[in-house]
């Protein structure tokens, strides 16, 4: 499979230059795009487009911190900052406008019940993407 | 999908300029959407708190040229500081103690000898008063330590005797306290420069014809340490004043022993000894003379006051006990040097060509073996470090100036390594200047010395009399003795220093004094004037509607440059005219015929100038319009802009020189509209007779 870009969604977790590294180890060989996106919640009593600012600051952050981690990997990735309803509905759609081959997804390793949790949010991006989808799970902590 | 900007597209009806553009767009699945916030800036500009924060990359030079400089200033000052690492800049005591007590220190290497050189004056005999005389100074010392403490909590933001003088006495005392310490400042970077360099002509003798240039070179260097930052400077200049202190410490205690052990060693016999049996009768003038000489030993005490922000939290506890560690090192090798010396009979040397100290440490521990070499060159190290006090001390009292605004308010700015820099370099020349006038001679410059730190004392600890008198906290009344008798002490010192060496060079300190306290005045009326002029009546006073301006736009020729700026100036007013200045009649006849063919929309008045002159006419013009309308003038100037820097000298800057004419004239706007060689216009559509499409 030739991957042209990958979109890689990041919330904010330690998993996130795990996702990053990956991302750039899988694009390589093609010379992949690669976008990292962070998504706000915007809660349903306020506006689509209101301004968060703690949000905002924290996503800048957050997508600052992935292009820390890429530069020390030696790549260059692209960045974009969206404000949505719900994450995974907005990840969909930013791959299908961003003509995204693959998701990459990274998942913090969390145990609920005594079983791996996977989120609302990889569940419905796994179903819904119409493009290739890779979840990583982050490495049990001992 | 569709799309709507909300923010900072540029187009008709636009909100304010944004950093971000935020695009609301429609999902996949029905009604739903998701803004799309687009940072052009990400990574230049970090948001943090409600407002943006300005990163690194930010001040990363474009061209390979300034990324060149910036190579080459990273090297020489190192990497730049935010702001939030000012508290690790700060020092610690230890280095605090290096840094801002150096030149109190390295006074030890010469206060013995200063006063025993003017008990010689009355005989050998006299010398015996040296020990007493020591003792008086280091009472004196004490005196000033406590009521220096008593100054760093009271006034823990730094500013130390100026703000304890204008607090109590009044503005002018306190200018005066700041005049008298800005000039000490410098001459401690002159001298102990001249000193250092002295100190190294002892060894290299060709070194001596080029003092002057070894000075301004010592100069520069700390210059570059101390802009490099406060804590980077603690850190280089830190190892010589403790090698000093220790060495001296060891020789003091070895010479001791001997002592006490009764192997007094023979003493060192001066090459041009003094008359032994003296030129003059022992009057109690020449006892204060020698007191005034010995008292040179409290230069520096001030410096840690003045700089009580410098230190790490709890700055002012640190600043004291840094003065304490700095008053009883002083006092220690001052007291220890002296009696050693004065015990074994050492005497001054009347043509200078060795110090009291040399011959000490050659008696104790002989001619040429390490340890003596070790006193040495330390003893030149610290004499030159003692610049650093006056490094430190200058810039700081200096930003506390120009937050008062008597000091002009570039100095309160802090460079990229968070030092005082317009400070540091202000100094640095200054002192140069000193040093080339006085030829490096620190004979020449030593009568200027110590009295600016005398005014500056006796106005403090008055003021903390003044103080205590006012306040009446609990223990005042010993607070207010200790000040008194301070008051005294260093006021008599201060009437004995300005007597005796006034014909030396002490006047022209007091002649100075009074003119940069005029100085500092005349900038602080400025400022007030200015601040008047400029501050709201009220915090919520409304923005004034203003009528649109009369617009004039000078034109040399029709072309696409002119074209930008007049149709800039119609986005600002309707009432716009343009004006051309012809050499001759025909080129005017000339000009308005094209103008006319050109637009019709904007009017234009057309000068003949037969003396060719450009800027007189225009202005004279500018001038007369100005004055039937009471609309502002604005002035719209179109400019190319070359590529290159070179390609500048092939222009005739027409527009540069009238923007500097007009630059001081009131009621007048000035708007550059450049027009850089590879503009597309701004939105410009081109049209008429310059149009490259027709």
């Amino acid at each position: 499979m030739q991957l042209k870009r990958i979109l890689v969604p990041l919330a904010g977790t330690s998993v996130d230059p795990e996702v990053i590294r990956v991302a750039i180890a899988l694009g390589k060989p093609a010379k992949a795009e690669i976008v990292a996106i962070h998504v706000i919640e915007v809660r349903w009593n306020l506006a689509l487009d209101a301004i968060l600012e703690p949000e905002s600051e924290r996503g800048e952050g957050v997508l600052d911190d992935a292009v820390k981690v890429a530069e020390q990997a030696g790549a260059h990735i692209e960045t974009e900052l969206v404000q949505a309803r719900e994450a995974a509905a907005a990840i969909i759609d930013t791959a299908r406008d961003r003509k995204a081959d693959l998701i990459v997804l990274g998942m913090p390793f969390r145990k609920r019940l005594g079983r791996v949790y996977v989120g609302k949010t990889v569940q419905s991006v796994y179903v819904g993407a119409h493009c290739a989808v890779l979840a990583y799970r982050q490495e049990e902590t001992r | 999908m569709s799309e709507g900007r909300d923010r900072g597209d540029g187009g008709e009806g636009a909100g304010p300029p944004s950093l971000e553009e935020r695009a609301t767009k429609s999902g996949s699945r029905p009604g739903d959407r998701y803004v799309r916030i687009v940072r052009p800036a990400a990574g230049e500009f970090r948001r943090h708190g409600g407002h943006y924060i300005a990163t690194r990359r930010v001040d990363a030079p474009q061209g390979r040229l300034g990324r060149a400089y910036q190579a080459a200033r990273r090297i020489l000052f190192g990497e730049r500081l935010t702001s939030e690492e000012e508290v690790d800049e700060r020092l610690s005591k230890k280095t605090g103690l290096a840094i801002m007590a150096s030149d109190n220190i390295s006074s030890s290497a010469y206060a013995t000898e200063e006063a025993m050189r003017v008990l010689a004056i009355a005989g050998a005999t006299a010398l015996a008063l040296t020990m007493p005389i020591a003792i008086a100074v280091c009472v004196v010392l004490g005196v000033v330590i406590l009521s220096e403490s008593r100054v760093i909590r009271a006034y823990p933001n730094g500013g130390g005797s100026y703000l304890v003088a204008k607090d109590n006495h009044g503005v002018v005392p306190g200018l005066i306290a700041a005049s008298a310490l800005l000039i000490d400042y410098v001459l401690t970077v002159a001298v102990s420069s001249a000193a250092g360099v002295a100190a190294i002509s002892s060894f290299v003798p060709e070194v001596h014809d080029h003092r002057v240039l070894w000075s301004l070179g010592l100069i520069a260097l700390l210059t570059i340490g101390n802009l490099r930052g406060i804590r980077e400077a603690g850190v280089i200049f830190a190892a010589p004043t403790y090698v000093y202190v220790i060495s001296l410490l060891g020789l003091i205690a070895y010479g001791l022993f001997r002592v006490a052990s009764g192997d007094v060693p023979t003493p060192v016999v001066p090459r041009d000894a003094f008359e032994p049996q003296g030129i003059e009768l022992l009057t109690p003038l020449i006892v204060l003379r020698a007191f005034a000489s010995g008292s040179v030993g409290l230069t520096g005490s001030e410096a840690i006051a003045n700089g009580v922000p410098n230190f790490r939290p709890p700055e002012s506890r640190n600043a004291v006990i840094t003065l304490v560690w700095m008053g009883t090192i002083f006092g220690t090798l001052f007291l220890g040097l002296t009696y050693l010396a004065t015990r074994i009979g050492i005497a001054p040397d009347a043509s200078e060509l060795e110090t009291v100290n040399s011959m000490l440490t050659r008696s104790l521990v002989g001619d040429g073996t390490p340890v003596y070499l070790l006193v040495q060159i330390s003893t030149a190290i610290i004499l030159l470090l003692a610049a650093n006090t006056g490094f430190s001390g200058f810039p700081r009292l200096a930003s506390v100036l120009a937050d008062d605004r008597f000091m002009p308010r570039q100095f309160a700015f802090r460079g990229e390594r968070l030092a005082f820099s317009f400070g540091i370099v202000a100094l640095a020349l200054m002192s140069a200047g000193v040093v080339a006038a006085f030829h490096g001679s620190v004979t020449e410059l030593v009568p200027l010395y110590t009295i600016g730190v005398f005014v500056a004392f006796t106005l403090s600890q008055s003021g903390l009399v003044r103080r205590w008198w006012r306040l009446r906290d609990p223990g005042w009344r010993v607070s207010m003795f200790i000040n008194s008798f301070g008051t005294v002490v260093t006021g008599t010192v201060l009437v004995v220093v300005a007597y005796t060496k006034f014909f030396y060079g002490a006047w022209m300190v007091l002649v100075v004094m009074p003119i940069l306290v005029g100085m500092l005045y005349g900038i602080n009326r400025h400022y007030r004037s200015v601040q008047d002029a400029l501050t709201l009546d009220r915090p919520d006073e409304p923005i004034p509607q203003l009528k649109p301006p009369v617009v004039i736009i000078p034109v040399a020729r029709l072309d696409r440059a002119t074209l930008q700026a007049v149709a800039f100036a119609r986005s600002i007013s309707p009432s716009v005219r343009a004006v051309h200045i012809a050499s001759s009649a025909e080129s005017a006849e000339e000009f308005a015929r094209r103008w006319k063919r050109w637009t019709t929309e904007v009017p234009l008045d057309v000068i003949e100038s037969p003396y060719r002159s450009l800027l007189q006419p225009l202005l004279r013009y500018i001038e007369r319009i100005d004055q039937r309308d009471d609309r502002p003038i604005t002035v719209v100037l179109a400019e190319f802009v070359p590529r290159n820097w070179w390609e500048w000298i092939l222009h005739s800057q027409t527009a540069l020189r009238l923007k500097l004419s007009l630059l001081f004239r009131p009621n007048t706007i000035v708007i550059d509209v450049p027009y850089h060689s590879e503009d597309t216009g701004h939105g410009v559509t081109p049209r008429g007779p310059e149009d490259p499409s027709r």
